[in-house]
């Protein structure tokens, strides 16, 4: 797994390539602090070549959401496949975050 | 056309003896992918014996058990670690720690074979409570909790590193009716949503009939047959008849025959 840290406007966009899984989630949560560090507010992170995110990457974004919420700033997921988006279903979790269908109307949602 | 299934288990004319006596014999089996297979037969039949080959605690005298591809009959330790983390299981006993809490006993396996931070690991303990339907439980020791909240705690443990494959050892023992019934809804849940195969292992007859896609009846050391729920109940196997509907006529055997009592008796 990649993670491709980007800036569109001002929002910074992370673009994950691999599945979010035990072995790689940590990797992810590195690059999800390293944006907080730098006190991002207004946080995408574009799921387009994730074919799966296990409970473990489930649970780093719940973290990544928690994380961003206290700090005052926003986190939307964008670009999910239809079978992370079943993921997201099942855990119940598709109502805790923003989750917005293309990168740029993330961008501008915000 | 039909379907070509992707087989997760293969077993291959599996054999055991135990001080000459066979407990298995000639054992051939495929479980595919997402489904619920259900190993049935009394006591002594050789199904917790199986059970015991396909994870790997017990070496055939003959024969072959492929998980994912792997003959583990053949697997070192290391292979069979990696293989272990793809399958979660639930035993009879649930086999909690009761030194530790709900959550410490669930957050074990990420602990132990994960390098998750320990934030990450409290977030997926919850998530795994609220699969198993016990939100807000974590913080309870084990000893105070009732044995269908043991089972479902244990089977949040076997589920904590996202299994391919769950297997349960007598799911239903120890259980009342009820709480049987909550355990087998889980099962199915579990399958259902997550994709997970699922091997089971009982002779609760009320449970293989809500949960099994297949059943495998077991007599002996030998599989009698598999099939469907269907199949199964409309078979003309008179063990399998008498089984399913526990009665003591027919012709497996319970009691010795009258003939020569006396004569032991008096000798």
């Amino acid at each position: 797994m990649v993670v491709k840290e980007k800036k569109v406007g001002d929002a910074v966009v992370l673009v994950v390539d691999g599945e979010i899984n035990f072995n790689s989630s940590p990797d992810f949560r590195k690059a999800f602090l390293k944006v907080l560090e730098e006190k991002a507010q207004k946080v995408v992170v574009n799921l387009s070549s994730v074919a799966y995110v296990d409970s473990s990457g489930l649970a780093t974004l719940v973290e990544a959401h928690q994380k961003v919420k206290s700090s005052g700033g926003k986190l939307k997921l964008t670009n999910l496949s239809a079978k992370v988006k079943s993921l997201f279903e099942i855990t119940k979790l598709e109502k805790l975050f923003d989750i917005q269908p293309t990168e740029d109307e993330a961008v501008k949602s915000f | 056309m039909e379907e070509k299934r992707e087989v997760v288990i293969r077993i291959e004319n599996l054999e055991k003896q135990f001080g000459g006596r066979k407990v298995l014999e000639g054992i051939s089996l495929d479980v595919y992918k997402s489904e619920t297979l259900v190993i049935v037969g009394g006591s002594g039949c050789g199904k917790s014996t199986l059970l015991r080959h396909i994870i790997g605690q017990l070496k055939p005298d003959a024969g072959k058990v492929y998980l994912f591809g792997k003959d583990i009959t053949k697997a070192n330790e290391d292979e069979m670690d990696s293989i272990k983390k793809r399958f979660g299981m639930l035993f009879q006993s649930a086999a909690l720690f009761d030194s530790l809490t709900v959550e410490e006993n669930i957050a074990l396996p990420m602990r132990e074979h994960t390098k998750l931070d320990d934030h990450i690991i409290k977030i997926m303990v919850k998530m795994k409570l609220n699969q198993v339907g016990l939100r807000g439980f974590g913080h309870l020791n084990t000893s105070q909790l009732s044995g269908g909240m043991k089972k479902r705690v244990g089977l949040a443990r076997a589920i904590a590193l996202d299994p391919e494959i769950i297997f349960y050892d007598e799911p239903s023992a120890g259980l009342d009716p009820v709480v049987t019934a909550v355990v087998d809804k889980l099962i199915l849940d579990l399958s259902s949503a997550l994709s997970i195969t699922s091997v089971v292992v009982t002779h609760d007859m009320n449970s293989v009939f809500r949960i099994a896609d297949r059943i495998v009846m077991l007599y002996k050391g030998k599989i009698l047959q598999i099939g469907t729920k269907e199949e199964i109940k409309n078979s003309k196997n008179e063990y399998i008849q008498q089984f399913i509907n526990g009665t003591i006529e027919g012709p497996m055997q319970f009691f010795a025959p009258d003939e020569g009592y006396l004569e032991e008796l008096t000798k």
